[in-house]
């Protein structure tokens, strides 16, 4: 069907997607909906020439391309959001040892499958999410609150405890708890105040949340690169990867339980979404983590815009999703079919840059020196924020950095950090903000 | 079993109380979380409270500059045989730390039919617990101490000692000559008992009767809703409990009644994959199933699941019997292996033990592995 020469016109707007994507996620540290938020503005200055279904197939291969595609400068120069910090610190581990590329492919190779396993479930979806839907929609408030206490009660002390004094190794261990909890509720006020008194301009209103997630993940990231005086050893270019059937299937299973649990809850992100079904499936094998990551990220990038998409379901979960909804029409059971496929065609694509994305990537970091490229990142990144969100949204992004800071320097969870959308957003939705609104004298 | 297990198992049961799903949606009431979050305590307690406050009376604390796995066996055998004189002794083992994500490893394991103590010095790790390969120790690498009762352990596998804090074991005399290894003699004991659960609810049931008024409809429930919060949190952490018997290690229900743990059932380990993730699925399912029939005003709002029969059929029945299957699969192919491994050590004459036994995966100390 999708390759029917009535919709060709489709395929090349979503490999075009995907091209632009491997351009959009070179641009290091930054959260996905905002670059691809900046590069649809664009886009749709063209409204006019372009059909709905030619921009969804442009936006198909965006995000496919990007969810695949910007693992490479992730690994190598710093995550642009809370989905992609939770891949980080073990795709650093393996890019000290000179596994960066190997890492890199397993993510690929799980987020190929996750794809998969997204269009063979395409059908299964039409049955069972619309009943879905019905049930979870009242509670999805206190799911939330659910989700944040978990990842609170679920993070544990550290530290050695060798003190002779049992109150000195309780609050060595009970240090790196309260910084969490400390992270979580700083993140959560400032969500709150963003927005409900956003500093950002009004014209770039739609991008008040940028500088939010610049300093909270971007820019301590990239502070801690240049600070830490390592230096990239030299990468192997693997040709083969250590992988089986057991790994392969155990990471496409527990890694799309998390993308899909974060896809279809509001806010909850590949990360926490990640966390859990790694939890609930008792992962170990840092293999598997780094593969069931790929298709973790991937299903929820992908998955949220896909059931944008699922006739009569009528959800709307992601940036994307949100910034096609003016133009929707009604989708057919047919546009559902052309989009699983075009999102197979991308994924494909994807998957075949891949390598060559990530030894573009390497030779680039091999032959620049690595804190350059991060103080240049940096550097770049300040403007641009002032460009898009004016003078407010540099207050903001201070604001964010040093708490985003708080869990680099003290060794907590950078999850917590998600705080800044979850506390606000499962108040809200439980009609709690405006008590707390009023008690920050918000309101 | 796992955190998010429990978790998960907790707010499932708390949705058995239709008042309770009925709060959610009507007075905006986060009730629900509570059995997660008492789901979960038990553990909480142990490894964010009172792992710290066990005072063992041996420490092992290994120089990393003057290795020496003599020093630590010893002592882990001087504790034995404190245990023998005396009852009861126990012994902390302490980690290497040598930088910010270096550690030098080392094992022990308790010879049961040799009545030996035996400790190795391992290679240095990283935070991993990746060995940097050429670091393995030449001298004093490995010791062995003979104890002169004889001891025995429910768990099969050596510790590896090597990152962040080490393991405690406790060591009880349970008969002439007849010494119990208990680990982690801290975890599972009070905090995993029902007297906790139950002293718990009464406390809160106290504070709840003289809060929390009636709600809205109240006629149409049997139970008050002050006593609902009491009850979520005696399932909850009731269910924690349930689900940690179905492991080895088991633990100590009618605390201070009863002065050890006793061990779980031995049906599955608390870490392995697919039980975990049966317990889940389950929770899963019975959380949407409660939801749905729960509703408020049902007459009113359209169900979400066509026929409960097929609910059941297609999203319990079908995948639990696949795990089922899977998890005994799995069971019969590691028994083979093991069969395998220990008649090929026959063979060759090794005398080592067999590391990597059925329990292994309990036989930590990470509270994220637990």
């Amino acid at each position: 069907m999708v390759m029917h020469p009535a919709n060709l016109d489709l395929v090349y707007f979503c490999l075009l997607g995907v091209l632009a994507s491997g351009l959009v996620s070179f641009l290091p540290a930054l959260h996905i909906y905002n670059v691809l938020g900046i590069f649809l503005l664009f886009v749709l200055k063209f409204e006019h020439a372009m059909t709905y279904m030619q921009l969804s197939s442009l936006a198909i291969g965006m995000i496919v391309g990007y969810s695949i595609l910007n693992t490479v400068p992730s690994t190598y120069l710093g995550p642009g959001d809370e989905s992609m910090s939770y891949y980080v610190l073990p795709g650093a581990q393996w890019m000290g040892q000179g596994k960066g590329y190997e890492s890199i492919i397993l993510t690929g190779i799980g987020a190929l499958g996750g794809l998969i396993l997204l269009a063979a479930l395409a059908p299964v979806f039409l049955w069972i999410l619309p009943g879905l839907k019905v049930i979870t929609s009242p509670h999805m408030f206190w799911i939330l609150g659910a989700v944040i206490a978990y990842m609170i009660l679920s993070e544990w002390p550290k530290g050695v405890s060798q003190s002779r004094s049992t109150w000195a190794n309780f609050f060595e261990g009970w240090g790196f708890l309260a910084v969490g909890l400390a992270t979580f509720l700083l993140s959560g006020l400032l969500g709150f105040i963003v927005m409900a008194k956003t500093m950002v301009p009004l014209d770039f209103a739609f991008q008040s949340i940028t500088p939010v997630f610049v300093g909270l993940f971007a820019l301590p990231w990239l502070i801690t690169n240049i600070i830490n005086i390592g230096v990239i050893p030299k990468q192997h270019i693997a040709t083969t990867l250590d992988l089986d059937w057991d790994l392969f299937v155990r990471g496409i299973f527990s890694g799309f339980l998390g993308g899909f649990f974060a896809a279809f809850i509001p806010i909850v992100t590949a990360g926490v979404g990640g966390l859990m079904a790694g939890h609930a499936t008792a992962q170990r094998d840092t293999r598997l983590f780094v593969m069931s990551y790929g298709t973790c990220k991937t299903v929820y990038y992908v998955g949220s815009f896909f059931l944008f998409f699922i006739p009569g379901l009528s959800l709307t979960r992601g940036g994307l999703a949100w910034i096609l909804m003016p133009m929707a029409t009604t989708i057919t059971l047919q546009e559902y079919a052309i989009f699983v496929g075009l999102m197979l065609f991308a994924a494909g694509v994807s998957f075949l840059l891949l390598g060559p994305f990530t030894q573009l990537c390497i030779s680039l970091v091999e032959r620049v020196d690595y804190h350059k490229v991060s103080i240049v990142t940096m550097i770049g990144l300040i403007p641009m924020t002032y460009i898009y969100t004016g003078f407010g949204g540099l207050m903001i992004m201070t604001v964010a950095t040093g708490i985003g800071l708080l869990p680099v320097m003290f060794q907590a969870r950078r999850m917590n950090l998600m705080g800044v959308l979850l506390l606000p957003v499962c108040l809200n939705m439980a009609g709690y903000g405006n008590d707390v609104l009023r008690l920050l004298g918000l309101l | 079993m796992k955190g998010f297990t429990h978790f998960v198992s907790g707010i499932a049961v708390a949705t058995f109380f239709p008042q309770a799903v009925h709060m959610a949606t009507q007075d905006s009431s986060f009730i629900l979380c509570l059995g997660g979050v008492f789901g979960i305590m038990p553990d909480t307690l142990d490894f964010k409270f009172a792992r710290y406050f066990h005072v063992s009376e041996f420490e092992v604390w290994p120089d990393p500059k003057k290795l020496d796995a003599h020093q630590i066996a010893s002592t882990v055998a001087a504790a034995l045989e404190k245990a023998n004189e005396s009852g009861r002794s126990s012994v902390q083992l302490h980690t290497m730390q040598l930088g910010a994500n270096l550690w030098r490893s080392y094992t022990l394991w308790f010879d049961t039919k040799n009545n030996e103590v035996v400790v190795e010095m391992g290679p240095l790790v990283d935070t991993g617990t990746m060995p940097f390969i050429g670091t393995e120790v030449k001298e004093n690498a490995i010791s062995r101490v003979k104890v002169s009762s004889k001891f025995r352990q429910q768990f099969d596998k050596k510790s590896n000692i090597a990152i962040m804090s080490g393991p405690c074991f406790e060591f009880v005399r349970r008969g002439e000559n007849d010494i119990e290894i208990v680990f982690l003699p801290w975890h599972r004991t009070w905090s995993h008992s029902l007297t906790l659960g139950l002293v718990t609810s009464l406390v809160v049931g106290a504070i709840t009767y003289f809060t929390v008024p009636e709600g809205a409809n109240a006629l149409l429930y049997t139970i008050p809703r002050w006593m609902l919060y009491p009850l979520i949190i005696f399932c909850g952490s009731l269910v924690h409990i349930v689900e940690d018997s179905t492991g080895f290690m088991g633990n100590n229900l009618f605390y201070p009644f009863t002065p050890d743990r006793t061990n779980g059932l031995g049906w599955m380990s608390a870490a392995e994959g697919i039980p975990n993730f049966l317990f889940v699925w389950t929770a899963f399912m019975l959380i949407i199933w409660n939801l749905d029939r729960n509703r408020w005003m049902p007459d009113m709002n359209p169900s979400g699941i066509g026929s409960t029969e097929s609910f059941f059929f297609w999203y319990l029945a079908v995948p639990i019997a696949l795990m089922i299957f899977f998890f005994f699969k799995g069971k019969n192919e590691r028994a083979e292996a093991r069969a395998k491994k220990s008649a090929d050590k026959k063979d060759i004459g090794d005398g080592k033990p067999d590391f990597d036994g059925e329990t292994a995966v309990e036989r930590e100390t990470d509270a994220s592995i637990l």
